[in-house]
């Protein structure tokens, strides 16, 4: 914060209040970026992000199951994929949440 | 006695005015009402910040202006300055879900039937505000980007053969996208106003014993207070999030394929 006082080396020059004011903008973005969002909300995510892959690759598998009378074949590899997918699901949000924490440091 | 303590009867819904068009029920309900009443309040109260178009904003305008900032801030944070074209869908979607919430904290409110409702504790209403937004990624992804929109399906730097595996998951971790989105909404204003009215009913039920009941009663009239802070951080903290994943699902129709 000292150089906040210095008096400006080139105060005909616009462009360098523009960079300035662009490097602190950017510093305040990624700070805030990086505030973190509570625990409760941050567990409801991971949960519902992995609920939902399982719900959906299910809910798929039995569709196959209706439309090919594949039973119970569709449901089985559903749910079996919907796992995986809720697995990714928490992967990318985890990344997601990691990345902004990172930001600020 | 027992409508007085009912925590789920908040969430019924009542025809205001009976329409059908060839069988179908499309009456205007109190739900519809509170929609009705967030888009006028939010386009009424907007229009009347930003009526004097001050250089220096006086209180009312900085309010709009902060609103404005902030959901700009977090367009570019998450989608970058490109996703700014989106800003008017996710200013709308934001706002109009901080309002139906906000509404919702009413207990009593000047509505046909005199009680609030919370239109976002239904999740046909969160569910069909999450496909608009995996319609709109899908449609822009595609309008973009062609058919090299579904290379978000193919992850690269994998041998080809586990395409068979892979590519099914991505497909189904997609379309879990509108479900998260919507079931998080709505499970937590449900669940929120149902807390809040369980706890209601235990100060009624309690004062009707006599005079020790009403003493007990204190204890979940200080927990009901507790809550309703809390369904006001509640309340802001998930129309946010909406807005927030609303543009990393908007991102991924920018720039896809990674």
């Amino acid at each position: 914060m000292a150089h906040r006082d210095e008096p400006n080396q080139n105060p005909s020059d616009p462009h360098d209040f523009e960079r300035r004011l662009n490097a602190k903008l950017e510093a305040r973005r990624a700070k805030e970026a990086a505030s973190n969002p509570s625990g409760w909300g941050q567990g409801v995510r991971y949960g519902t992000e992995f609920a939902g892959g399982v719900l959906v690759g299910a809910g798929l598998g039995y569709l196959t199951d209706q439309f090919f009378n594949w039973s119970p074949w569709g449901l089985l590899v559903g749910v079996l994929m919907g796992f995986a997918a809720g697995t990714l699901n928490v992967v990318r949000a985890a990344q997601s949440m990691n990345q902004s924490d990172d930001a600020s440091s | 006695m027992a409508d007085a303590t009912n925590p789920i009867k908040q969430f019924e819904i009542h025809p205001i005015a009976d329409f059908s068009i060839g069988g179908w029920n499309l009456s205007f309900t109190n739900s519809s009402f509170f929609m009705v009443t967030s888009v006028v309040l939010v386009a009424g109260l907007l229009s009347l910040a930003m009526s004097k178009r001050a250089l220096v904003p006086g209180r009312s305008q900085s309010v709009a202006e902060l609103l404005y900032e902030f959901v700009a801030g977090m367009i570019r944070s998450t989608a970058g300055d490109a996703g700014l074209k989106f800003f008017p869908f996710v200013f709308t979607l934001f706002a109009f879900i901080l309002m139906g919430n906000m509404l919702g904290m009413f207990p009593y409110f000047p509505a046909p039937g005199f009680h609030g409702f919370t239109f976002t504790s239904h999740i046909i209403v969160t569910f069909a505000l999450a496909l608009v937004v995996m319609a709109i990624v899908i449609g822009y992804g595609v309008f973009k980007h062609g058919l090299k929109f579904f290379s978000l399906f193919f992850p690269s730097g994998v041998p080809w053969p586990l395409y068979i595996l892979l590519t099914p998951i991505e497909i189904i971790s997609f379309l879990s996208r509108p479900v998260t989105l919507g079931v998080r909404l709505f499970a937590n204003m449900l669940a929120g106003h149902i807390l809040l009215k369980v706890f209601a009913g235990f100060i009624i039920m309690l004062g009707s014993v006599g005079a020790l009941g009403v003493l007990g009663a204190v204890a979940p009239l200080i927990m009901v207070v507790a809550l309703t802070a809390l369904e006001f951080l509640v309340a802001f903290l998930q129309a946010y999030v909406f807005a927030v994943l609303t543009c990393i699902y908007l991102s991924d129709a920018l720039h896809p394929g990674h």
